[in-house]
């Protein structure tokens, strides 16, 4: 695994960079390196992503330099890191129509029928590489090859909760009616967020989630239901 | 303790603290209050512990009725507050009686404006912060009809504080807001760059807490203007594929997959929740260690205002 670069992401932030692609391997390094930081106890927020992972920290408490200093330290750690096992999700979705309103574009996009797209879509295993964006939207890699579909350029003021999309070779799955530059193919009924719980979401990194195509009847049967109802 | 009546909600008013820290990793925003000077400045007069939930009001309308006698004090963007129709002095705590009216009818100056009252306002706790993040369906905008309560009982003994007029930091001239540039500066072009540095950009009426929306000159890309998803904090200058910068704000997304021209600088973010769709932001850049000066200075001027209203018993 190359050497991360670490550069100031405003002037409260450090981001960490790994090598610029998502796979499984270089989010294991991002996801070690979170957990090497966090045993340390460092007085800041982790956010581990795709590939990178941000250190928040204080100005007025901690150095730039030093924190520099003290990340060689943790890269070096993270390196016999033991990262535990994730779990299997099979939601149940609605492909289509009024649930997928990109389904047509994403189709043409990528050369394919719009039953071509759901077939391939829901028979893929998803890999959660984090939780972010607001809510804790888990950001999914693992999306086929075929589709190679850009981000909107004017991303959407709202999407409804349940939705699942993709864009730049990126998947996603949508926790609450939220903004979002995604091109949405389906949805899903189950319940994804509860701000009443901790932690409010049911996904961790690590987690495999399957987006299984089902009638409407049975889409109805997870209306309301927490995720961890359908491991 | 019943501590008001509301009679009108206002635009946008909201219940803020300092926010949720600590929950980014579970794609939880920062929230909180925008203008944290104001904030803790509000509730510094009335002598409530520094993080304590108060009223961010946004604008305009709010209007509301005492149900007990109280220790109250306004600060921030000045929405021409009223006391039975006349006007309230800002920045300094006073008492009010049972059946007073508090008003915020006219916007002069700012953008918003922070209520504190003895006791501190009573919400819901969520995820440890009372703050409103309705999106996060962490509670909602403060509607006409609603009692609103105080968090603690209110004590009997209340002398009323103030702050000069000379410590209450100035609203930004010419909103020309300092960034450091990056992470993904090299994704621009130098003539990208400099349109950015260099152009007058608007805040359109599509903004809102999580982030504002600027009109102006488009931003030139070299190539693209998407990155693998990663994490952003507040202050952050996203540019999409149209080449409209999005500064993102205190509700925004914790992870974002456009390019970042640049961070607005911490210093600097109190000012943004002052401006007002309309209102024209230009950036200039600054480097990380100056962007850490300012930062100092800020909290120094901040521990000046402090020491002021603890003098004062």
């Amino acid at each position: 695994m190359p050497w991360p670069r670490l550069r100031p992401s405003g002037d409260r932030a450090v981001l960490v960079e790994f090598e610029n692609r998502i796979d499984p391997q270089v989010n294991r390094s991002v996801r070690s390196l979170a957990l090497a930081i966090e045993s340390d106890r460092f007085p800041g927020e982790v956010l581990p992503a795709y590939r990178s992972l941000m250190v928040t920290y204080d100005p007025l408490q901690v150095d730039y330099q030093d924190l520099l200093g003290k990340m060689e330290i943790w890269i070096d750690r993270a390196r016999n890191i033991e990262l535990p096992p994730g779990r299997f999700f099979r939601l149940p979705t609605l492909y289509g129509g009024l649930r997928g309103p990109d389904l047509i574009r994403v189709a043409d996009a990528a050369r394919l029928s719009p039953e071509e797209v759901i077939r391939i879509f829901s028979e893929t295993h998803f890999l959660v590489y984090f939780v972010g964006f607001i809510c804790g939207l888990p950001y999914l890699g693992g999306l086929p090859e075929e589709f190679q579909v850009p981000r909107l350029a004017n991303p959407r003021t709202v999407v409804p909760a349940g939705s699942v999309g993709l864009a730049a070779g990126q998947a996603n799955l949508v926790p609450t009616d939220q903004p979002s530059g995604f091109n949405y193919i389906g949805r899903t009924l189950i319940k994804l967020y509860d701000p009443q719980a901790f932690p409010p979401n049911p996904f961790i990194a690590g987690d495999q989630i399957q987006f299984v195509n089902v009638s409407a009847e049975e889409a109805r049967k997870g209306q309301g239901r927490w995720a961890t109802d359908f491991l | 303790m019943k501590a008001w009546q509301v009679l009108n909600g206002g635009i946008y008013t909201t219940l803020q603290d300092i926010g949720r820290p600590g929950f980014m990793k579970y794609g939880i925003p920062a929230s909180g209050a925008a203008d944290r000077f104001s904030f803790r400045v509000a509730n510094l007069l009335v002598g409530n512990p520094l993080e304590t939930a108060l009223l961010e009001i946004t604008l305009i309308g709010l209007e509301l009725l005492s149900l007990h006698d109280l220790g109250i004090a306004v600060t921030g963007g000045d929405l021409s507050p009223t006391l039975n129709g006349i006007p309230l002095a800002m920045w300094q705590s006073l008492s009010i009686k049972e059946g007073d009216r508090v008003a915020f009818p006219k916007r002069k100056a700012g953008f918003r404006a922070y209520l504190a009252v003895q006791g501190g306002f009573c919400g819901p706790k969520l995820l440890n912060s009372r703050s409103v993040f309705t999106r996060g369906l962490m509670g909602s905008t403060i509607q006409a009809g609603e009692i609103l309560k105080t968090e603690r009982e209110i004590l009997s003994s209340f002398s009323p504080k103030k702050i000069l007029p000379e410590m209450v930091p100035p609203l930004p001239v010419g909103n020309a807001l300092r960034v450091i540039l990056g992470p993904q500066e090299d994704r621009f072009t130098p003539e990208g760059i400099e349109t950015f540095l260099s152009s007058a950009y608007c805040v359109s009426p599509q903004s809102d807490r999580m982030g504002y929306r600027l009109q102006g000159p488009p931003i030139e890309h070299r190539k693209g203007a998407d990155i693998i998803s990663e994490p952003v904090a507040p202050g952050a200058i996203q540019v999409p594929g149209d080449g409209l910068p999005i500064l993102l704000l205190w509700d925004a997304p914790v992870s974002g997959g456009y390019t970042k021209i640049g961070n607005v600088i911490s210093a600097d973010l109190d000012c943004l929740a002052q401006v007002m769709p309309g209102d024209s932001l230009r950036f200039c850049a600054v480097s990380l260690p100056e962007a850490h000066e300012a930062l100092r200075n800020e909290t120094a001027c901040w521990e000046r205002v402090k020491r002021t209203i603890e003098g004062q018993g």
